[in-house]
């Protein structure tokens, strides 16, 4: 599709449009970020505000000497990685399951966003319960069924604890990415299918060479937006094991969130989050100069 | 679709993993269910009480009739509503600008869009408390409909953009070439189009907005409370209450459901090829 | 344009809303209270409507905060003082009266107690409890709940023991009951699980002045605790995570033969589980000392407050006798009147009984701001670690010692 440039005599136009979007995020948003990037730099103690000494990069110093930093960096890479690859698979799955055509198609479609309505805190607890040690139904049902001879602790054991909240986080979104795709399968053009059928791809080749390509875009979205969601996410850890057994459930925003909110040390918490945020920047800069060359060679 | 399968083969390719998809995203939430219509003796018992010994509705009753919920309810129902038609209303224009337009400064800004969203939530609230307390928007409808579709808007322009992307241009320059102004091609030819992915995205605003916690915790008080909100309160210092809290966890999820049913069928408008060659 | 008259109509309200104050007259002040209760559906309104009838003038204007493990509370509190916004009284806990000092939100109450009439209603010791570091009373005790022992009398009378009084008597009870899928002490090893681990480590010679976290008897009792799991086996493996939940849930489900909470919980455990459950205070050391948490709360006063004498005829008027009962009444804790004691209703004796009788040896932890640091994330990230194996007992009790006293 090589088609010219858009004119850019109208040089104006384009703002005219994003007046609305802009005016809401810089009047809202600019004062909040500004304060946190300021609150990074200063050791800055929430019920001490009369002394806030400014201290540079003092509070990144302390991160990258704090173990407990690299612990939940580490942390969250597991967490992003698993997390998002297992949403992401499950709800291509499901969009393209859902994208068939059987008779109660509309209401599985609206039943599968359930666990994606969720309060987190509903989610957090029910998890919790259903991973209980004595009382949950996991552990009932793995013992009837004969998989487990004793019942495990969940959420106690370092080991297990981080994939079971990573299992809850997986179920709660994977129903975003199976929205989101089964809208863009609608755009996969239906002659492009045919004509690959015809020519005798089967029903995988048909998805690497047409379907696929056809929601890449879409599909890049979703994918990106949904690492940078997850990487923040931290309210269903809080509720199902606050962080622990000791550091094991610990991430990153996790950790900047007790550290501003428990010990009320703002500035630490802010610099631990500025830490995250440009790490996600790097992945962010990489898509989009992916995506702007590859809107110049198209 | 050249629907060449039997019914026995798409019964064991499509129904059957569906089946058990639908089943797994399920099946805590109708343990929640099931939770809510046991009296509180069985939600103790040992060992694990699977059915209700008697089906009760005794929570549900103390919910909507002591507590707030239904009130609750109906102020989520308001902020998500207007967290969509704000966002909406400041995003797909930003989208027609980012995907019709190149200019300069295109880049930096929708990079500066994602940017502000991947600051954590949680660092901004207490910020964003002092700011809208300055605004004198505590507590009301509004600031927590501003304070969602902040945090909407720059995911919505980048999903609804990706969308737009996907409608090719061809068919502006075509309708503009006929006659058409710009907002009339933007209103009877990329709008149309755009349904699904507008659609996605009004969803995607409304869930975001109908299920946070922390905005809605800090913004809101007695007048304007949330039902993220009123569940957290069933949740106290010495005792859960979890006959209330799973009968509003059961309740909670409806809305969003039935609204999806009903649009549903919008988001997959029927865009085929022929239309794109019209 | 639905949209747009929408967007006028909410902006128009909001800025309406903002505009329309209520009238400070000469006699009409406003006193703004925050408060949590675990029942949303227990009000105060009652409360309230019997305080405005008794004072013309002054309108209370109660609002309910989450209260989020204590997190959401005092991070509004918090923000809300920072901001400006905060409320004129409010109910608050000791742990955090150190910080809120610093922030100096608080408005030195000794004058106004000096003059009120119910001061003596309410115990000497009670009031020493609630007094700041700084030797000012900031805080009016309203509430309060004692740490003691619920144990299974049906399975301690078929294994014929008696309820536990000392710490080996405690081990030695807790291991013959651990079978069958029972564990012997139902411990809680998550959040506010140092209200199980003070009586065994406070109470066995751990103090936190300099010093005293590492002391022999200090490491040698926690070493004992400890050793409940790495050793003894008498705790449950999810006990490292278990909040007061599940423990709760477990020991009404018959999961463990031993659990340590308060009164708070005794009506819940006592529908399910009638006469088989009853409490004692929590065991001692063989020296005979012991030491168990005083679980306060109490209303304050803020600086900020625009009429504080009003907010203090509010705050007191629910620490006074009969209303102080009235409003326990919708929280399930112990008055702290005396005159209220008397009139309670809602708790079984055997558990009123147990928490008067720890009283003596009930304390608090430091007023410092640090101990919301403790009880909020170095205790439960050591306790854990030090369960699982991770790190040794004495290492844990090390981080505690540091972080007091550096």
């Amino acid at each position: 599709m090589n088609l010219p440039a858009a004119p850019t005599r109208r040089s104006l136009l384009p703002f005219a449009f994003l007046a609305p979007a802009l005016a809401v995020e810089v009047a809202i948003i600019c004062y909040p970020v500004l304060q946190t990037v300021w609150m990074s730099l200063h050791d800055f103690v929430l019920f001490r505000p009369n002394s806030v000494p400014f201290i540079a990069f003092g509070n990144f110093a302390r991160a990258f000497m704090d173990p407990v930093f690299w612990l939940s960096l580490w942390n969250s890479v597991l967490w992003i990685v698993f997390i998002v690859l297992f949403q992401f698979l499950l709800g291509l799955g499901t969009a393209l399951l859902l994208n068939r055509s059987f008779w109660w198609r509309g209401l599985a479609r609206a039943l599968v966003v359930i666990p994606w309505a969720l309060p987190s805190v509903i989610i957090g607890l029910m998890w919790t319960w259903m991973y209980d040690y004595n009382l949950g139904v996991i552990n009932d049902l793995l013992l009837r069924l004969h998989l487990i001879g004793a019942p495990i602790a969940w959420l106690a054991r370092p080991d297990t604890t981080l994939p079971s909240i990573m299992l809850a986080l997986v179920w709660q979104g994977f129903p975003f990415f199976a929205v989101t795709i089964l809208a863009g399968l609608q755009t996969v053009s239906q002659e492009q299918l045919e004509a690959a059928e015809i020519d005798g791809a089967n029903a995988f080749q048909r998805l690497r060479s047409v379907v696929l390509p056809a929601i890449a875009e879409v599909l890049a979205t979703a994918l990106l937006l949904r690492t940078i969601w997850v990487a923040n996410s931290l309210d269903v850890i809080l509720v199902m094991t606050g962080g622990g057994p000791g550091y094991a459930s610990h991430t990153l925003p996790l950790y900047a969130f007790l550290k501003a909110y428990s010990s009320m040390e703002i500035g630490y918490g802010a610099a631990l989050s500025l830490i995250l945020t440009a790490l996600l920047l790097f992945v962010v800069y990489a898509y989009v100069r992916r995506a702007a060359r590859a809107e110049a060679a198209a | 679709m050249i629907e060449r399968s039997t019914p026995l083969r798409r019964l064991l390719t499509v129904e059957v993993p569906i089946l058990a998809i639908i089943g797994f995203a399920l099946a805590p939430y109708l343990w929640m269910v099931l939770t809510s219509i046991k009296p509180d003796a069985d939600i103790s018992a040992f060992p694990l009480r699977y059915l209700p010994s008697r089906v009760t509705f005794e929570h549900y009753f103390t919910l909507l009739a002591q507590t707030s919920f239904l009130g609750n309810l109906f102020n989520s129902l308001v902020v998500a509503v207007g967290a969509v038609a704000v966002g909406l209303a400041a995003s797909v224009p930003a989208a027609y600008a980012f995907s019709r337009f190149r200019f300069k400064g295109r880049q930096v800004l929708m990079t500066q869009f994602l940017v502000i969203n991947m600051f954590p939530v949680v660092l901004l609230i207490i910020p964003l408390f002092v700011l809208m307390r300055y605004l004198h928007l505590l507590d009301t409808y509004f600031g927590i409909i501003i304070g969602h579709s902040t945090f909407a808007i720059p995911f919505a322009v980048w999903m609804l953009t990706s969308y737009m992307n996907g409608i090719p241009r061809e068919l502006d320059e075509a309708a503009m070439i006929d006659g058409a102004s710009r907002l009339q091609t933007i209103r009877l030819v990329i709008l149309p189009l755009l349904m699904p992915g507008v659609v996605t995205t009004a969803i995607y605003i409304f869930v975001t907005s109908w299920n946070e916690y922390l905005f809605a915790m800090m913004l809101s008080g007695d007048h304007v409370r949330t039902v993220t909100v009123a569940l957290q309160l069933f949740v106290g210092e010495f005792t859960v209450q979890w006959g209330l809290l799973t009968a509003g966890g059961t309740l909670v999820a409806i809305p969003v459901t039935i609204l999806f049913l009903i649009v549903q069928k919008r988001l997959v408008s029927g865009l085929t090829a022929g239309a794109v060659k019209a | 344009m639905e949209r747009r008259t929408f967007l006028k109509l909410t902006g128009a309200t909001a800025v309406a809303g903002a505009l329309a104050r209520p009238v400070a007259a000469q006699q009409q002040t406003t006193v703004r209270w925050w408060y949590h209760f675990d029942n949303p559906q227990a009000s105060p309104n009652d409360l309230i409507a019997k305080f405005e009838a008794a004072n013309p003038g002054i309108k209370v204007q109660a609002e309910s905060i989450p209260w989020g493990g204590g997190n959401d509370y005092y991070t509004r509190l918090f923000a809300a003082i920072v901001a400006g916004s905060g409320p004129d009284c409010a109910m608050v806990k000791l742990n955090n009266q150190a910080r809120l000092l610093e922030l100096q939100a608080l408005a030195p109450l000794d004058d106004m107690v000096s003059g009120w009439a119910d001061k003596g209603d309410i115990a000497d010791s009670i009031w020493t409890l609630n007094k700041a570091s700084d030797g000012h009373q900031y805080y009016l005790p309203l509430q309060y709940v004692v740490i003691y022992l619920y144990y299974r009398t049906d399975m301690f009378a078929a294994a014929g023991l008696k309820p536990p009084t000392t710490f080996e008597e405690f081990r030695a009870a807790a291991k013959a009951l651990t079978k069958d899928g029972v564990f012997g002490f139902g411990m809680r090893g998550g959040a506010g699980g140092y209200d199980n681990w003070g009586p065994f480590v406070l109470g066995g010679g751990a103090d936190f002045k300099k010093g005293g976290m590492i002391s022999d008897a200090a490491l040698k009792a926690n070493r004992f605790y400890v050793g409940f799991n790495t050793q003894d086996k008498i705790i449950s493996p999810s006990a490292p995570t278990d909040g007061f939940q599940q423990i709760i849930a477990n020991f009404k489900a018959g999961r463990s033969a031993m659990a340590i909470h308060h009164v708070g919980s005794s009506n819940d455990i006592a529908a399910v589980l009638g006469d088989k459950v009853s409490a004692v205070p929590v065991p001692h050391g063989p020296d005979g000392k012991g030491w168990t948490l005083y679980g306060d709360e109490s209303n304050a006063v803020f600086a900020a407050a625009a009429d504080k004498a009003a907010a203090f005829k509010w705050v007191s008027f629910l620490s006074t006798g009969a209303n102080n009962a009235a409003f326990n009444a919708l929280t399930g804790q112990l008055s702290v009147t005396g005159s209220g004691a008397k009139l309670d209703t809602i708790h079984q004796p055997r558990f009123v009984a147990a928490s008067t009788a720890s009283l003596p040896v009930a304390g608090v932890l430091p007023d410092s701001s640090k101990t919301a640091d403790f009880t909020g994330t170095v205790w439960p990230t050591e306790m854990q670690q030090a369960l699982l194996g991770q790190i040794t007992p004495d290492a844990m009790m090390q981080a505690i010692e540091t972080l007091y006293n550096g």
